[in-house]
């Protein structure tokens, strides 16, 4: 890979992440909102880096600096990318390479290594892929709720909208902050609570029923994991990643609240919604 | 020179193929002409990007839309999530390493670390404790302390403890398991003491000859900018082409491999901890989100999620492919089994200690 084709990658990496970011919320569908400056930030170094190589390159500057470090028996070649100098030895380069690594001779900097290119991946990803947030396969894929947490049995101590909300009150909820309380709230404070929850639509592969889903996410999409609870209602049910805000009310379960395998929602109304702006929470 | 100018700019079947034809066919071509060829390559490179550019153009016209299957799309999300998350810790990573071949002079570590390479890896690796950054910016950062005259066995516990212990990782894993501060100390504990005795490893049995690192002696008329500029190439050159095969693997085993199998084994004592070792290696998680992957597999013992949380940072598929790009097959191959080895005893006597 020589030095213009390092430079156009950069520019191509780093126009990847801005555009990701700041036209458009791509991003939004990856990582956490939090990385946005971060992605903007990388994005404008990337570029600006990739642009500097590709001026010195057409400059020349980078000659004059092969042409002094090359070692004596390739100091014929001055080429600017320091590439024709290294054909000549190329073979004998290669051996030394698979001995020592392609650092062996030191003095080959100027060129990067063949896995390079594959930097033009996430640049196809973004461009051509332009990848979704992950929805219903994963859902069905990891075989749903990730499970009650450990911890012992809590009680009080949340921290969340229903805390805050007064009794008579429409909460909006989390549907990470409602299974939580489901699974660990031994006070059940949720019971009788009037509730609303946005999630997409996740049809039950065996019943006609279906799940209102959302995945959780820490840092990005790899670590998502997946929160939801089994709809109760009269309706048909909807299309798979299908947005959905619900409104209604935990159906209590009888015994030990960690043994549920999937807390019930009755749902009085619902209402398809756009997809919210950030897909995960 | 026109017959050698088109063929660069034909349509390649794989970027790698045409770059490679086209160095072998100049070994045939006499002396004289090298400057004049160097100037056909750039035009050639500059015509492949126009063309790779026009045809990613194209793609998003006609083929963005066609793309549906649901499998394919979720793995291109997390192989992009994966990528994209790394980026800003990769490029800050390249930034400060190069600002230490460039800015900072050799004296400087002489003073702060101790010259005895016995004692320079406890400093190294308490100071992993301090520097937030996750492991895509440790990896280029270490290199550059070895090229700077830091014993190597120290800069490798630097390279360990920093993902494993630094301050974002210690808050992530408090969060993650609220209510359970043993499980931060034995992070911190268990973190610290795998880097320390991989570092001491290294430094009785280590050998010069298997880390590769390039020599780079810079021009004495270059400016520090250059100096600069140039280190910050090389290194994402390096460590960001094995960071996109690292997110590939981790990507693919990710979107394979199905959670059942994993909940399977969870209930054998010895067996849970190896396989979610082994987890953490194959998902490459970066190590201030694994806290919250980690909390998620309720069904494991605590110290199997110790087991996650210490292998993660300093032994998975994207870190191995990194250090690979900047030290070497040679390096990796002896490095990480040791890594695995000492992570998992260090694992074991802290789980049973504190957990």
């Amino acid at each position: 890979m020589n030095r213009i084709a390092q430079g156009l990658t950069l520019v191509l990496l780093g126009a990847a992440a801005l555009t990701a970011t700041v036209p458009t919320n791509l991003y939004l569908n990856w990582v956490k909102a939090g990385f946005g400056p971060f992605l903007v930030g990388a994005g404008a170094v990337t570029v600006l880096l990739g642009v500097l190589v590709i001026v010195a390159e057409l400059r020349g500057e980078s000659s004059a600096l092969d042409q002094s470090e090359a070692t004596p028996e390739h100091a014929h070649g001055a080429e600017p990318d320091g590439g024709a100098a290294f054909d000549g030895a190329r073979e004998h380069d290669r051996a030394v390479a698979e001995e020592y690594g392609d650092g062996g001779h030191g003095h080959d900097h100027s060129r990067a290594p063949k896995v390079a290119w594959l930097l033009l991946l996430p640049v196809f990803a973004v461009f051509v892929i332009a990848p979704p947030a992950l929805g219903s396969y994963t859902v069905e894929s990891t075989g749903g709720s990730s499970g009650p947490p450990p911890e012992e049995q809590s009680s009080g101590g949340f921290n969340d909208a229903l805390t805050e909300a007064d009794a008579g009150e429409t909460v909006s909820m989390a549907v990470q902050e409602f299974v939580m309380r489901a699974w660990i709230d031994e006070d059940r404070e949720m019971a009788g609570r009037d509730i609303e929850l946005t999630g997409f639509a996740v049809p039950d592969e065996e019943g006609d029923g279906w799940y209102l889903a959302r995945l959780q996410m820490a840092c990005c999409a790899a670590d998502a994991v997946v929160n939801r609870v089994e709809v109760v209602d009269d309706g048909p049910a909807p299309e798979a990643d299908s947005w959905w805000t619900v409104r209604g009310s935990w159906v209590e379960p009888e015994g030990e609240l960690s043994d549920v395998s999937d807390h019930q929602f009755r749902v009085e109304e619902r209402e398809e919604v756009t997809d919210p702006p950030d897909p995960y929470e | 020179m026109s017959d050698r100018t088109s063929a660069d700019a034909t349509p390649p079947s794989a970027l790698g193929d045409s770059i490679a034809q086209g160095w072998s066919d100049r070994d045939e071509l006499p002396p004289a002409d090298w400057g004049r060829r160097t100037s056909s390559r750039r035009t050639g490179t500059v015509w492949l990007f126009a063309l790779l550019i026009t045809a990613m153009a194209m793609a998003h016209a006609w083929l963005t839309d066609e793309l549906t299957d649901q499998a394919f799309l979720a793995w291109a999300t997390i192989f992009t999530a994966i990528a994209f998350q790394a980026l800003p810790f990769l490029v800050f990573g390249v930034a400060l390493s190069a600002v230490l071949t460039a800015f900072v002079p050799a004296s400087v570590y002489r003073k702060f670390i101790p010259q005895n390479a016995g004692r320079a890896v406890p400093v190294a690796g308490a100071s992993g404790a301090v520097l937030p950054g996750c492991e895509c910016a440790s990896v280029p950062i270490a290199g550059s302390l070895i090229k700077r005259g830091v014993a190597p066995a120290a800069a490798l516990t630097f390279l360990l403890a920093a993902p494993s212990i630094n301050p974002i990782v210690m808050i992530a894993t408090a969060v993650a398991f609220a209510g359970q501060p043993e499980m931060v100390l034995a992070r911190f504990v268990a973190g610290l003491l795998a880097s320390v005795v991989i570092g001491w490893i290294w430094v009785r049995f280590g050998k010069a000859d298997w880390l590769k690192l390039p020599s780079r002696t810079h021009a004495p008329g270059a400016s520090r900018w250059q100096i600069f500029r140039e280190s910050m190439l090389h290194d994402i050159m390096h460590a960001g082409g094995y960071l996109v095969v690292g997110a590939l693997a981790a990507a693919t085993l990710n979107v394979m491999v199905p959670r059942e199998w994993l909940l399977a084994v969870a209930e054998a004592p010895i067996i849970s901890v190896l396989v979610l070792a082994l987890l953490a290696i194959l998902l490459s998680i970066c190590s201030e989100a694994d806290a919250f992957v980690a909390v998620s597999l309720t069904d494991f013992s605590p110290t199997a999620k110790l087991a996650f949380m210490v292998i993660g940072p300093i032994v998975d598929l994207k870190l191995i492919a990194m250090q690979a790009g900047v030290f070497g097959w040679r390096f990796v191959a002896r490095f990480a089994p040791i890594c695995l080895v000492v992570g998992l005893a260090s694992t074991f006597l802290i789980g049973g200690l504190l957990l």
